[in-house]
């Protein structure tokens, strides 16, 4: 898996290609912490490129959620495969994760 | 008369044959004809089914194989996945109740919750020394 990373202040963009499974979360749950302790309050991750997610992508994206809540900070996911979506629909991240259609999208409402 | 074509492989019992089984997966997407969306499916529901069997399937620290056959009859795909670990029915594992809130949100049987939802039928036997799950999923082209 390739993870880009934009940082603008507090936010931080993750742009994901490839597959987020138990072999890339660890890499992934890194990331965003590591930012975090580096000042980011909020964070956007770009789905377009990715073209799966298993369970364990899901548990570092939750983690991650919980955290920026402790911190008053704001996460939102975009640009989403179908496919992929229906991963978060199925595990009924959907309800309390917000999901916006594209990347400009989720800048503007940050 | 009806064609049957199955196609098997073996994995090891390691975390990066995840991605052995995504190429081989491909592979039999093409030969068998499954649709990119139930090829993604049937991906994570093997995904999820194999992780928890090498974290928690093996009492040993020894190399395991773990087996795969997909069979496609008609419109009806077949999956069976064998493994010699300890016995392990997820099936009768409870789905978590849905998280309406993130507070509520836990991630203990998430996979298997996953499973359940993406197959049509999961159907687990303890034959001798080995746990045999066996998934059916209906193929809808288009």
């Amino acid at each position: 898996m390739e993870i880009i990373e934009e940082k603008r202040g507090e936010l931080s963009t993750f742009k994901l290609q490839g597959r987020l499974d138990s072999n890339t979360s660890q890499v992934f749950e890194k990331r965003i912490f590591d930012a975090m302790a580096d000042g980011t309050k909020n964070v956007v991750i770009d789905f377009k490129n990715l073209d799966y997610i298993s369970s364990a992508g899901l548990r570092v994206i939750l983690k991650a959620t919980k955290a920026l809540k402790r911190e008053n900070g704001k996460i939102l996911l975009c640009a989403m495969q179908d496919y992929v979506k229906e991963v978060f629909e199925i595990a009924g991240f959907d309800s309390f994760l917000p999901i916006v259609p594209t990347l400009d999208d989720a800048l503007k409402s940050m | 008369m009806t064609l049957q074509t199955c196609v098997s492989f073996e994995l090891k019992n390691s975390l990066g044959e995840l991605s052995t089984l995504c190429e081989k997966l491909e592979r039999i997407g093409e030969v068998l004809g499954i649709p990119r969306r139930l090829l993604f499916e049937i991906n994570l529901a093997l995904d999820e089914l194999f992780t928890n069997i090498i974290s928690y399937g093996f009492a040993d620290t020894f190399e395991h194989i773990i087996r795969v056959r997909i069979s496609a009859e008609n419109d009806l795909l077949t999956v069976v996945l064998e493994d010699d670990g300890i016995p392990f029915n997820p099936v009768e594992r409870l789905s978590p109740e849905l998280p309406c809130t993130l507070e509520e949100c836990k991630v203990g049987g998430l996979g298997i919750h996953l499973v359940k939802n993406l197959m049509d039928e999961v159907v687990y036997s303890r034959c001798g020394n080995k746990n045999v799950l066996t998934l059916k999923k209906t193929i809808e082209k288009n």
